[in-house]
């Protein structure tokens, strides 16, 4: 068949391109989804597991054939853990990339600092962050949290310590939300009257923490429970062994990764520490240990890599279920594809496409956890572990399961 | 407890002094307040945390080598930045000097990244005499700052050196006439000055952290310290870091430890309204 132009139709045709916006026309050729994640800072130890998940989920689609019959193209960004870069990252994502969607960022000031931006845009988010700031600030339901908020880690490591034994507490916290309330979650579980003091808070940033801990310890507690993030425990904890404090020091694993025991080296054995963890045992996380080429073992692996796995599933199954990639179509669809019951539960991507398309209802039962979200889009349960560093190693020593 | 908060200060004020009187005698030759001491610092902790832990070297040499690269670093910045804007004024200076330490911060976070990091030696468990702790590592801190502050005194009191500086520091056109050669004395000055910033990034990742933001930390109470004992005055300095120390240690026991970091401010605030020229300072006469 031979096409014949003449001088309007083509004048016709080249005024109309130029009216749709070039963005629209490459959205219009392939879905872009933003991974916004903390390759380098206090989250290097995760970020890159997150990265290298977010980008399989998208080549197996991709190579499967897409989803809508569209292409899906992955802009990658690292946020350095750091509220400011992760502002302007994000405004290039919206901005240039058109992004339906922002997934992986991990800190709480992170997910907080770009969430104006991504509600403005219209722009679904998916994290996993613990402040509960997060339902708070995110006014038009387009968070998603795939990490237990903090007062449910308090709470889990309290469970957890208390039944180790011991009974009394003295407690400090790290001046900031995610670390305030994971304290006041601990408190509800071990109650007031194991509180050898009264908890206080310092600042991240100080030129020592001497007077902090002399203060902590004064009464002798059984324990320690010092909330924080990796940079201040150092310190903290430096001057907890300089001081001469020989009791059980609790804080949360993301303090106590590979760099924190090469600063420390032999004394930091001893130090209890616990957080959200996959459930290793559901066929969705062995499914990712094989994706991401490890071998199975007993202990937990990746455990921000398998939400990162999980985030972008979800993603693109309420995408297919939405039809759509506008934002809000996009958030109501989560909760059709995760959470409720008597539907199909799948796995893993393919097999939730396929189920979708023969027009089941399904429930995406992931590698982090079973992926149940709350009216407010933060996640139901998941497994909490507790561990103890003993010759330089992480031993598990305690697991809740949900 | 109580002995326990005199010993805290202490060793505050053994980390605070050097630099701060580093501070004050750069003030004194340069005369603009060199903001960049946070980025000299944390240069200092991570020349030795390179010496001491990818090169193998054991911490003392470790901290001499880091000396005599921040000393450098700190005599380059002078040629580089601070010479060829010395007709500016002290808060032109000033702000360049923030804009300095920001770089330094940069390039080491570009290199080394923002993860932390400790030298090779292992912690240890302090002494305990009369329900209060020291540990060896403290008391070696101490007796450093002890033995550079009499270092310095001996150097400005009695030698050529020394004098030469404070004549340089005084007047510099006076100084000129009388044939010292102040921009040699300047370069020294930085250079000596430098090498204490190193001294200071090697304890304070001893007893900190190393990370970029090591020297920034430390910044606000060296300031602090030399504004409190008379800027320009090294010798203040000392005094400056003993009352921060013991200010911050005591203001814990009355207000909420958050509040403990304003400590530097307000300090920096009452002095500047009630005694501009701190304690040991003199007066700047206004003609």
């Amino acid at each position: 068949m031979t096409f014949h132009m003449n001088r309007r139709s083509f004048l016709a045709a080249g005024t109309a391109a130029l009216i749709v916006p070039s963005i629209l026309r490459a959205q219009e050729s392939e879905i872009t989804i933003g991974s916004l994640t903390p390759n380098t800072g206090g989250g290097a130890p995760f970020g890159p597991n997150i990265t290298a998940s977010h980008k399989r989920v998208v080549d197996a689609v991709n190579a499967a054939g897409g989803i809508l019959g569209r292409q899906v193209r992955l802009y990658q960004e690292n946020s350095e853990t750091n509220p400011e870069t992760a502002v302007r990252a994000a405004d290039k994502l919206i901005n240039v990339n058109g992004v339906c969607a922002i997934v992986g960022t991990f800190s709480s000031s992170v997910t907080l600092g770009v969430m104006p931006k991504c509600q403005a845009a219209n722009v679904v988010q998916m994290c996993t962050s613990s402040s509960s700031d997060i339902p708070v600030s995110d006014e038009k339901g387009l968070v998603f949290n795939f990490q237990p908020l903090s007062p449910i880690w308090g709470r889990a490591i309290g469970e957890l310590v208390k039944a180790r034994g011991l009974e009394s507490f003295g407690l400090m916290a790290l001046n900031n939300d995610f670390t305030r309330s994971m304290m006041d979650g601990f408190i509800e579980v071990v109650g007031q009257e194991a509180l050898v003091n009264e908890p206080f808070y310092y600042n991240a940033q100080q030129s020592s923490y001497r007077s902090e801990v002399t203060q902590l310890i004064e009464k002798n507690p059984q324990a320690v429970f010092v909330p924080s993030y990796i940079t201040d425990f150092t310190a903290v904890y430096k001057e907890l062994y300089r001081q001469g404090y020989e009791g059980t020091v609790i804080t949360t694993s993301l303090s106590t990764g590979q760099q924190f025991k090469d600063a420390i080296g032999d004394a930091a054995d001893g130090i209890v520490h616990g957080f959200p963890v996959p459930a290793i045992n559901s066929p969705a996380y062995k499914e990712y240990l094989k994706e991401a080429g490890l071998e199975e073992t007993n202990s937990v692996q990746h455990p921000f890599g398998t939400a990162g796995r999980d985030q972008l599933t979800t993603l693109l199954l309420a995408i297919e279920k939405a039809g759509s990639t506008a934002g809000s179509d996009i958030a109501k669809a989560v909760w059709e594809v995760t959470t409720g019951e008597g539907k199909t539960t799948v796995y893993n991507l393919a097999e939730g496409l396929a189920a979708l398309r023969e027009g089941k209802e399904i429930n995406y039962s992931g590698a982090s956890g079973s992926i149940e979200f709350d009216e407010e889009g933060m996640v139901l349960g998941r497994d909490f572990q507790l561990s103890e560093i003993r010759d330089g190693e992480d031993v598990v020593i305690e697991r809740l399961e949900y | 407890m109580n002995l326990q908060i005199f010993v805290n200060a202490l060793v505050n004020a053994a980390l605070i002094a050097p630099p701060a009187m580093a501070f004050s005698l750069l003030f004194g030759v340069l005369k603009f307040p060199n903001f960049a001491i946070g980025g000299y610092i944390t240069i200092g902790a991570f020349a030795a945390y390179t010496f001491n832990v990818p090169l193998g070297l054991p911490l003392p040499l470790a901290t001499i080598g880091a000396m005599a690269v921040t000393g450098f670093v700190v005599w380059l910045a002078h040629v580089w930045v601070f010479k060829p804007m010395q007709a500016q004024s002290a808060v032109t200076l000033l702000v360049v000097s923030i804009a300095l330490t920001l770089i330094l911060e940069s390039v080491v976070r570009l290199f080394f990244s923002a993860d932390v990091r400790g030298f090779d030696i292992p912690l240890e468990r302090p002494w305990k005499f009369w329900g209060a702790r020291i540990t060896k590592e403290q008391v070696q801190i101490i007796a450093c700052a002890v033995v550079l502050g009499t270092g310095l005194h001996v150097l400005l009191r009695h030698t050529r050196i020394g004098r030469a500086m404070r004549a340089v520091a005084d007047n510099p056109m006076l100084a000129a006439i009388r044939g010292v050669d102040a921009a040699k004395i300047t370069a020294l000055t930085t250079i000596l000055c430098g090498a204490i910033f190193g001294l200071t990034g090697v304890f304070a990742g001893l007893d900190l952290v190393i990370e970029p933001l090591v020297g920034w930390n430390l910044t606000i109470p060296i300031f602090a310290a030399a504004i409190l004992g008379g800027i320009g005055s090294p010798y203040g300095a000392i005094l400056g870091a003993l009352l921060l120390g013991l200010a911050e240690e005591l203001t814990i026991l009355v207000l909420p430890s958050t509040y403990k970091i304003a400590v530097g401010f307000v300090i920096i605030a009452i002095f500047l309204l009630v005694r501009p020229q701190g304690l040991f300072g003199t007066a700047e006469i206004k003609k």
